[in-house]
């Protein structure tokens, strides 16, 4: 499966819930990305146009995401619809924060981190997916891929080694044994990045053990990056 | 149904007139005001604007402040017309 160019995977899609916003950012860009009442996820730009209040700091009311400085109130399309200090405004169109592509795939919410930019949408939803983590890292995106590489996981079903091939921008597969994981790296700013990863496998056989079995994995990485190598306890809690 | 004025703002202060004229052109487009200038010059600028009351206030209070190189001292403001509308302006 291989990604058109220029999607940036930003959270697990099971990180934001219907109702909810967090702060994240690409390359240094401050993003918010949020999660309206009725499912569908949205990524803009973290700044409300008003005074520049972070809208990830803010709250979701049904379709709207309202800043929490003043209360100014935009709806799915970026545009300002309520000014609570002027509830007869007609607010006008020009009142509006700058909204990026986003699409849900793979476990994942992706964004082209670009205004109104048009790009081939990325695949369909080949497998059924689960949740692992999300590991954040004082680490650049070429440091965490270079960790990533060295630091393989062990299969949780199967025999066998791991291979890690890229699946397109942003995205690699690692398979382990009969296992096949999808990961996605974000390159926060420049020296932090977070890896995004999902089984790409029924519930049926991951969920549960299958999940802890690469979380801990996960958890080996960070110390792998933040040390030089996996411990011994880490490596043998991940073989159990 | 909106109600829409149209007024007149005259600052007083120290100008420099391309500068402060940009940033009230920034300032109108951004909160979907007409703009028309009267005059410019490095003791005053004249304006006519029109658009939503609030909105207008919001232009004065945000000119009142200015771009960095000018100073406003003083803003005299005066309703040229006000009128109701069915759709915006």
């Amino acid at each position: 499966m291989t990604f058109a160019q220029g999607w940036h995977p930003v959270a697990l899609s099971t990180s934001v819930e219907p109702g909810s916003s967090a702060g994240t950012h690409i390359d240094g860009k401050e993003l918010v990305v949020w999660r309206d009442n009725s499912g569908v996820a949205h990524v803009w730009e973290d700044r409300c146009p008003h005074r520049g209040m972070k809208l990830s700091f803010g709250f979701v009311r049904g379709d709207h995401i309202a800043c929490l400085y003043h209360g100014w109130q935009y709806d799915t399309g970026g545009r300002c619809r309520y000014i609570p200090a002027h509830p007869d405004l007609e607010v006008p169109a020009t009142i509006t924060v700058p909204v990026f592509t986003t699409v849900e795939a793979l476990g994942m919410i992706w964004t082209s981190a670009e205004p109104g930019a048009s790009r081939s949408p990325p695949p369909a939803e080949a497998a059924e997916t689960l949740p692992v983590r999300s590991l954040y890292v004082d680490r650049d995106a070429a440091a965490l891929f270079q960790a990533l590489s060295a630091n393989l996981p062990s299969p949780f079903t199967g025999v066998g080694g791991a291979s890690l091939t890229p699946a397109g921008d942003n995205l690699c597969r690692i398979a382990a044994g009969d296992d096949r994981l999808l990961v996605g790296l974000q390159q926060l700013d420049a020296g932090r990045a977070a890896l995004h990863v999902v089984i790409e496998g029924p519930g049926s056989i991951y969920a549960g053990a299958g999940q802890a079995h690469f979380l801990g994995w996960t958890a080996g990485l960070r110390y792998a990056l933040e040390h030089g190598s996996i411990p011994a306890q880490i490596a043998k809690a991940e073989a159990v | 149904m909106a109600l829409t004025e149209t007024v007149r703002i005259s600052f007083t202060g120290h100008f420099v007139p391309p500068s402060f004229l940009e940033f009230v052109d920034r300032r109108a487009a951004r909160l979907d005001l007409d703009v028309s200038v009267e005059s410019a010059g490095t003791d005053r600028v004249a304006v006519e604007i029109s658009g939503q009351p609030d909105l207008i206030d919001a232009f004065e209070m945000a000119c009142s402040l200015g771009p960095l190189d000018c100073i406003v001292l003083d803003c005299e403001r005066a309703i040229v017309h006000a009128r109701r509308m069915e759709n915006g302006r």
